[in-house]
């Protein structure tokens, strides 16, 4: 076991490597960080002159090595656009993100488990196409029109929850059902799928001639085999909240990195959207080495 | 009510256009300790009427009528509930026939025995793994400890079917069923399992319904026998009486099979011969995949063999799962290229020929006839595509050759526009023979040909094969794993272990005065009434 996480972190490092090489020089080579910082209207010596200041003149594999170690150092370089460091403005802006991303994947494995189970259990009847129906609608509803919606319904109509902003837990609850719903359909449906591959395996026969049935027959001897393809696309999913939810947090105004991502893309700001670029990238790498990890502790197969 | 088991005039039907009785009438007694075999081919209802005991009937089917007593319950007055936790498991096991499936990949062998055993008995886990291990020693499994701690992937199957009975046998059932449990495995695996589960069967006291295919294999466990055949009930009796003197016909036919396929053959008169294949040092390994931290493994498949065919006749290649032959066979059809060592068709090295010449000299018949034939395409095309690869014929020609290769293999003109899931696997094998002789190869090349068809169309495909040779006069290779096929069909045996050859020479001689260990204990292994 131990062997196959270093081996998957290995994997995992190199990828990140390439990653951080590949944003780098495809935001350097796209934009020019010298006239970004000297602004739409300036001259050319003026941009010239921020070349020479900000070391943009030097080559770009230098440029990159001192970023990428700067990086793993903990610092992120310096914002033009907000006037300040980079890292303190991830570090202010994550816990907004990371509170939204694990609420709305919450809601997700809430929503979609328990339907996928109850729909695989009774197949073809009315329960099952009840739950079909609601991952159809999940699928087809938009984010932002299901937020809105969600607003005047639930803030306004009926003042339960905050119409927006981030200051409680409370401020979530509404975002993470909007974000969380986009993710139920194929999270329930794999559920459904797996469990009622499972059901009709040739070892939940020999557990059935064994006298076990009903929900022991579920929980103890199908659930573990039947959850393993959904851990794989739950980690997607939680990769996608993070990244993903610029749209929820600018209906929401919750300040998070999603949000400053869309700030400073508006405002040329390199040095922010190469490390969010890189951090939302980076983060799709971590919640899949965990799925993978957990599968292979949940399938001894999985444990070469 | 007192025998132990008595089903009367059971009968399933599973809902379609018009309600058929799948099984119908069913009738079965049996006494404690007693043992019966049930034989059928596939469809005849065997495996139907023993989930209709265990309650694990598909959900779609129906039972239409029938009572079925045990133990003095009426099995009918029973609720489920009340079924599942004081019969199944407990009073009535069931063993199936595939140890590769029929095992949960991810729990350890440990957990799956102590959870059957302490599911049925209200005792804590100490007293679960004691009696877990038990179980292990039991089913004669070394290293008991090591065992509980694993999962079935790390097993072999054999070592899987006997962790099944180990966890069937549990909580001290007073009835067995075991429902084609050898089928899967290999031949000295398959005696090993048969006297664990006799041996077992007496020691636990209990009674043991055995459902079988195979005739040899029921007659060796079972007092009394039920012959089926399409949900009916054909004959039943004392087994003894039944194999020497079975009053309907369908028996005899069954047991006249078996008969045949021991018949003993002249000498090989093919020696004389021009070589038509020469194999000469050949090797085939297989890589496994290299990971991270551990060296690349090389698996030996064929290793350093040689032998020769004579035009004409049949050779036979047999040995078990892993042995080795299939890979032999791929290598011979050119599907696969050696690693070291040569084979020479027709004096020529086969992969050096062009694939069209290739074609026509040599040509495969496959196991599995029902993934062998495109179903997108009739059975005329299916037949008739070598011809076009291959020749510059006018369409008239190749549809009349088509047609005269049909008759051939006994298929009537009306097959020509069938598609294959219209046809039953014994004529699906005979088009797949059909597509291999249209292009008068001088080798055929069957990979075990008739191992899933059942024994009365195996024996009419074996005929049909033996026929096309002496009409034809082509070569055939044959693998296999089942001996009665080897003798009824070869001249010549190969016997293969570990990628090599352990002993050759002509089949009558070898198989009955086997020289090597292996043959001799691959030889004690296989069942004759």
């Amino acid at each position: 076991m131990l062997r196959f996480i270093a081996g998957r972190l290995i994997v995992v490092i190199a990828v990140a490597i390439t990653l951080s090489f590949i944003t780098f020089f495809l935001l350097n080579y796209a934009i020019d960080p010298a006239q970004a910082v000297a602004g739409e209207e300036a001259l050319f010596e003026e941009i010239e002159q921020v070349r020479i200041q900000y070391g943009f003149d030097r080559p770009i594999l230098e440029r990159y090595f001192e970023w990428a170690s700067g990086v793993m150092r903990g610092n992120f370089g310096e914002s033009y656009y907000w006037n300040k460091s980079v890292y303190l403005l991830v570090l202010e802006r994550a816990p907004e993100t990371i509170t939204l991303a694990l609420m709305s994947v919450s809601v997700t494995i809430i929503i979609a488990i328990p339907l996928g189970i109850v729909a695989a259990l009774n197949p073809n009847t009315i329960i099952d196409r009840f739950a079909l129906g609601i991952a159809v609608a999940a699928q087809a509803v938009p984010n932002f029109w299901l937020g809105l919606l969600m607003i005047i319904l639930f803030a306004l109509t009926f003042p339960i929850f905050p119409v927006s902003g981030d200051k409680t837990y409370f401020h979530f609850v509404l975002p993470s059902i909007v974000l969380g719903a986009s993710s139920v359909p194929p999270v329930m449906r794999l559920m459904r799928t797996g469990l009622l591959d499972v059901v009709d395996s040739d070892y939940i026969r020999t557990a059935r001639s064994n006298g076990f049935y009903g929900w022991n027959l579920t929980i103890n001897h199908s659930m573990r085999n039947a959850v393993l393809p959904v851990v794989s696309v739950l980690a997607v999913q939680l990769g996608h909240k993070f990244g993903g939810s610029v749209i929820t947090e600018s209906v929401f105004a919750i300040n998070g990195l999603g949000r400053l991502a869309l700030e400073s893309i508006l405002g040329t700001d390199i040095p922010t959207v190469q490390i969010l670029v890189f951090i939302f990238a980076f983060m799709f790498l971590i919640f899949n080495l965990f799925a993978d990890i957990l599968n292979a502790y949940l399938d001894p197969r999985l444990r070469k | 009510m007192n025998n132990f088991l008595e089903i009367k005039n059971l009968s399933i039907a599973f809902p379609g256009n018009h309600l058929v009785n799948t099984l119908s009438n069913f009738n079965l007694k049996l006494d404690k300790n007693g043992s019966l075999g049930i034989v059928g081919e596939s469809g005849s209802g065997k495996t139907l009427s023993m989930l209709a005991l265990t309650r694990l009937l598909p959900k779609q089917a129906i039972v239409s009528s029938g009572s079925i007593d045990f133990l003095n319950h009426n099995l009918s007055e029973i609720d489920n509930l009340n079924f599942y936790k004081n019969f199944s498991g407990n009073k009535i096991s069931m063993i199936f026939q595939e140890p590769m499936t029929a095992l949960n990949p991810v729990y350890t062998i440990g957990r799956q025995l102590m959870h059957t055993y302490m599911y049925h008995n209200k005792v804590g886990k100490k007293e679960a793994h004691h009696k877990s291990l038990e179980m292990l020693s039991a089913v004669k499994l070394s290293d008991n400890l090591e065992r509980m701690k694993q999962y079935p992937h790390q097993l072999s199957g054999g070592q899987r079917q006997r962790v099944m009975i180990a966890m069937a046998l549990i909580n001290n059932p007073s009835l067995l069923i075991a429902d084609e449990p050898t089928t899967a495995l290999d031949v000295t695996v398959q005696k090993e399992i048969i006297n664990l589960i006799q041996e077992l069967k007496e020691k636990f006291g209990m009674a043991l319904i055995f459902i079988s295919h195979d005739l040899g294999v029921v007659s060796q466990v079972s007092k009394n026998i039920i012959v089926m055949k399409r949900g009916e009930i054909i004959e039943t009796g004392k087994t003894y009486n039944v194999l020497n003197k079975p009053k309907k016909l369908y028996t005899k036919t069954l047991i006249s099979c078996l008969k045949n396929l021991n018949t003993k053959r002249k000498k090989n008169k093919f020696k004389k011969n021009d070589k038509i294949i020469e194999v000469t040092n050949l090797s085939k390994f297989y890589k496994l995949p290299s990971k991270l931290f551990s060296t690349k493994k090389i698996i030996n498949a064929v290793n350093d063999i040689n032998f020769s065919v004579y035009e004409g006749e049949t050779l036979s290649i047999i040995g078990e799962s892993g042995s080795g032959k299939s890979t032999v066979a791929k290598m011979l059809n050119g599907l696969l290229a050696p690693d070291r060592g040569e084979i020479l068709i027709c004096n020529k090295d086969i992969n050096k020929l062009d694939t069209k010449e290739r074609a026509e000299i040599i040509q495969p018949v496959f196991q599995d006839p029902y993934s062998t034939l495109n179903p997108n395409h009739t059975i005329g095309y299916i037949i008739a595509r070598p011809l076009i690869l291959n020749k510059p014929f006018l369409p008239d020609e190749i549809r009349n050759l088509v047609l005269k290769t049909l008759d051939l293999v006994g298929l009537d003109k009306g097959f020509y526009y069938r598609f294959p899931n219209q046809l039953s696997g014994g004529q699906r094998q005979r088009v797949a023979i059909a597509r291999a002789i249209i292009l008068e190869p001088k080798i055929l090349i069957c990979d075990e040909p008739t191992s899933s068809l059942d024994v009365t169309i195996q024996e009419q495909i074996l005929q049909l094969l033996k026929d096309l040779k002496q009409k034809l006069g082509i070569t055939i290779i044959l693998i296999s794993h089942d001996i009665s096929v080897v003798k009824y069909l070869s001249e010549r045996v190969l016997v293969m272990l570990d990628g090599k050859i352990v002993e050759s020479g002509d089949t009558i001689s070898t198989l009955q005065n086997p020289k090597k260990e292996y043959t001799k204990k691959l030889m004690s292994a296989v069942y004759e009434i």
